[in-house]
């Protein structure tokens, strides 16, 4: 290991005096573990918590509901109010100008702002 | 971020095992250190990479943010920066791992001879943390790292308590809290929170900042590599600000008013400008011509001496050729003319009398003087003997000869063809001459009157190219733009070429009535086709002549007329913004302007529908909390906003409060008390709450240990909540 590296404690030493079990034995070499680990959706999914009484607080009953104000729709690309969206590209814009802008973005870039928006069809 | 690295604490084995450690284990940062203190030890970003070593091929493992230049080392590519957490949830056990490793560590724990880390630890979570990640947990403190004991509560709690003793909010109110990835809204009644009432919104100061970097990115590609993530948080830090009113400060910037030129903030990126070439001087001009000059001349100087010395062969062959003619004249007897031209290589005389006239001929045109004339005559006088079977007519001649015959006719049909060819070509060109010699005449006699016809002229042409290509291109733009809805059976504007093809196939192909489709049967049917006009050949053929004109005025136009700009390029100038123009680049093209984004960003937490997630944004939070507590009534609701608490990360952004309490105004009932403080410090004050927490007697009653754990189970352990009112 080079000079500055080990000066400057970057890298975990591989045993710890404090563990009773070190990460290197708890998980071999070579596995790779990502698909062992279960995400949120299904931590929740096994959570159940229809079997539990629906008054009590939950991770999911305390998600806030939609809002009571119809979202404002906003251009995409300057930000200001958008009365109007492209048809091709279903992107949202404020004036004649950005249309232009628009209609001239590469595919590439139509794509990411709608993935801001969530708006993105992803084609599997 | 580069913040200065904090060293590895050097005391852990001065703290007595009963000193708790105090870990705030936020979706952004991890911050680790002793109960009773006023600040963690030790602070780092809450991630982890396992880059592979280049020189060992071994895969390490690197926690928290350091500095870039030592990740040479390794082999970033296949790595990328993982979190333990998803959303808000730790559920990647395994890097928590790591996380916890190197906070211990950095603590001191590999000072002790303990074995495990003997100290009971208080842990923070999300409110209604899912059991199975809290279990995971548990289970890891335990086993792995052999805590005696633990006890996890919520982070904005402790904010909450903490400023709650310092008197900047009562013991009834509601905490806002910023997160990471989420935001909460969690009324408190007595000091204790209620997890019934709070509410929680997918929208944190991640969503801020990489709707910043987002938005960056694509206003400035050509930048993208400068705009990173932590550079996004540091503008976000700095520039960002909450509009008071998000329409109205939108309409100052619609207007581009002076103030908001002044809101503008701009970002200057390193650039270094192009060496400024100085225009050469007279000297460099005088010594560039000279160079050149002498240039010239040697190549002058080459070929006139290439010409001469060809000049000087010609002549020796004419002059051999010479001498051997006379000697065959002179030669009386006709062995010694044999032998002479035996010697000479020439088989007859005829040869080398033609061969002499050709030598004499080039020799002549190296010299410069014209010898046309005397080649036509020549091939005149041969045409007519070069075919002489072709005037006899076909019954006379042998099956040879009418061989012979047809060839001679073919050369001599070929040959009379290209002779024409090149006539008309000198007449064209005579003709053209003419012409502008006359234009150029007339130009000369009234400039004014040519230009305005110029221009008269050049409009019309253009508009005329205008006009089909709009044609062109309506029948096929609308064909290939709306690749669903194009076809011709959908009242399409068709140009007229389309219209004509479907006229005449309808029409042919209509039955009469017959009942049986006879299209085919006869030849003639299918000379419909040529008819019909194919898209490709008409546009070359008309289009040509009338764009050869429109060139021709161009150029004449920009010849002669100083205001005249080509139309196309003024078009092009107005109508495309890219590609931009190779140009040279100014200071300019390397600023990173900052104008609606600066409160376009924060917006986010109020209108998440921006980034897509529809939910009620902070203000709303508050409103949506105190109407999941309809058992409270109306007073106490009262004096919980009057003790509205901003903590958390994300709520640092300027001008939070003011939109808060618009926002929350708006839902309250008429007069009502509002009132919205922030935490002493919104980063720090969970750690400091639940540092003091730890700190206190009481402690002990609300952890539990390995055994709780296992006797009690898992059910136990979703309810199990702490008391937060332990030292009122």
């Amino acid at each position: 290991m080079e000079a500055d590296v080990v000066r400057s404690d970057l890298v975990l030493p591989p045993v710890m005096p404090f563990k009773r079990v070190q990460t290197g034995d708890k998980y071999p070499k070579g596995q790779s573990r990502a698909r062992y680990w279960k995400h949120l959706k299904q931590l929740l999914q096994a959570e159940n918590f229809i079997s539990l009484p629906p008054d009590e607080p939950n991770y999911l009953n305390i998600e806030s509901p939609p809002s009571m104000y119809p979202p404002k729709k906003y251009c995409d690309i300057t930000g200001f109010e958008a009365p109007y969206v492209d048809p091709r590209t279903k992107l949202r814009y404020a004036d004649p100008e950005v249309f232009r802008r628009v209609r001239n973005l590469p595919i590439e870039h139509v794509q990411r702002y709608l993935a801001l928006r969530n708006a993105a069809v992803i084609l599997r | 971020m580069a913040e200065a690295r904090i060293a590895r604490q050097t005391d852990y084995d001065l703290f007595s095992p009963t000193t708790p450690i105090v870990i705030d284990n936020g979706g952004s940062t991890f911050r680790i250190g002793w109960a009773g203190e006023s600040d963690p030890r030790i602070m780092f970003r809450n991630v982890a990479l396992r880059p592979r070593h280049r020189s060992t091929g071994e895969t390490v493992t690197v926690v928290g943010e350091h500095d870039p230049a030592l990740f040479k080392y390794f082999d970033c590519t296949r790595s990328s920066w993982r979190s333990p957490f998803d959303n808000n949830v730790v559920y990647q056990f395994e890097i928590m791992e790591y996380v916890l490793d190197y906070g211990f560590d950095q603590l001191g724990a590999s000072s002790s001879m303990a074995g495990k880390v003997d100290h009971p630890i208080l842990m923070t979570e999300c409110i209604l943390n899912p059991v199975s990640s809290r279990a995971k947990m548990a289970e890891l403190l335990f086993e792995t790292y052999g805590a005696p004991s633990v006890a996890f509560g919520v982070d904005a709690a402790f904010s909450y308590k903490y400023n709650q003793n310092l008197g900047i909010c009562a013991e009834d109110g509601i905490a806002l809290s910023v997160g990471y990835m989420t935001s909460h809204s969690i009324p408190f009644l007595k000091g204790e929170p209620l997890p019934e009432g709070s509410c929680r919104t997918n929208v944190g100061g991640y969503h801020v900042t990489n709707y910043l970097k987002e938005l960056l990115s694509l206003k400035y590609p050509y930048h993208a590599s400068s705009i990173t993530w932590e550079k996004s948080e540091e503008l976000k830090r700095e520039h960002c600000y909450v509009a008071p009113d998000y329409a109205s400060e939108l309409q100052i910037f619609k207007k581009g008013t002076k103030e908001s030129e002044e809101k503008k903030r701009v970002w200057q990126l390193p650039w270094i400008p192009p060496p400024q070439e100085e225009p050469p001087s007279e000297e460099e001009l005088a010594r560039k011509a000279a160079i050149r000059e002498k240039q010239g001349q040697r190549l002058r100087e080459m070929a006139a001496a290439k010409r001469s010395q060809k000049i000087t062969d010609l002549e020796n062959e004419l002059h051999v050729l010479e001498t051997l003619l006379s000697q065959l004249e002179q030669a009386e007897q006709p062995e010694v003319a044999s032998s002479i031209l035996a010697r000479s290589g020439y088989l007859s005389r005829q040869e080398i009398e033609s061969a002499h006239f050709r030598v004499s001929q080039s020799l002549r045109k190296a010299r410069g003087e014209p010898t046309g004339t005397v080649e036509d005559n020549a091939d005149n006088v041969t045409s007519a003997d070069k075919y002489p079977l072709v005037s006899i007519p076909d019954e006379m001649l042998t099956p040879d000869q009418l061989k012979e015959k047809k060839r001679q006719l073919f050369l001599k049909t070929t040959s009379e063809g290209r002779l024409r060819a090149k006539q008309k070509r000198s007449e064209e060109e005579m003709m053209r001459e003419r012409q502008n010699q006359l234009e150029e005449e007339r130009r000369l006699e009234n400039p004014e009157l040519y230009l305005e016809e110029l221009r008269a002229k050049y409009k019309e042409l253009s508009e005329k190219m205008d006009q089909r290509k709009r044609l062109k291109t309506n029948g096929n733009g609308n064909g290939n733009g709306n690749n669903v809805s194009g076809g011709t059976g959908r009242g399409e504007r068709l140009n007229a070429a389309q219209r004509e093809r479907m006229r005449l196939l309808t029409t042919a192909l209509y039955d009469k009535g017959k009942g049986e489709d006879t299209f085919g049967l006869k030849d003639e049917d299918w000379q419909l086709y040529k008819l019909m006009s194919k898209d490709t050949d008409d546009d070359d053929d008309v289009v040509d002549p009338d764009e050869a004109e429109l060139e021709r005025v161009a150029t004449k136009l920009q010849e002669f007329d100083p205001s005249f700009v080509e139309r196309t390029e003024a078009r092009l100038m107005q109508s495309a913004q890219e590609p931009p123009r190779p140009r040279t680049l100014t200071a300019e093209d390397y600023q990173v302007v900052l104008g609606v984004e600066r409160f376009r960003c924060p917006e986010v937490l109020f209108q998440p529908g921006m980034v897509g997630e529809y939910q009620v944004g902070l203000d709303e939070m508050v409103s949506h909390s105190l109407r999941r507590l309809p058992n409270l009534d109306s007073s106490v609701k009262d004096h919980m906003c009057q003790s509205i608490f901003l903590t958390g990360g994300g709520s640092l952004l300027p001008g939070l409060e003011q939109r808060l309490e618009t926002g929350i105004r708006a839902t309250r009932p008429y007069l009502s008390p509002l009132k919205i403080v922030r935490a002493v410090d919104s980063v720090m004050d969970a750690w400091r709450g639940a540092s003091v927490y730890a700190a206190s007697e009481m402690f002990s009653t609300q952890i539990f240990s390995l055994q709780d754990y296992n006797e009690k189970g898992e059910d136990w352990l979703r309810r199990y909540n702490i008391v937060y009112s332990l030292y009122d």
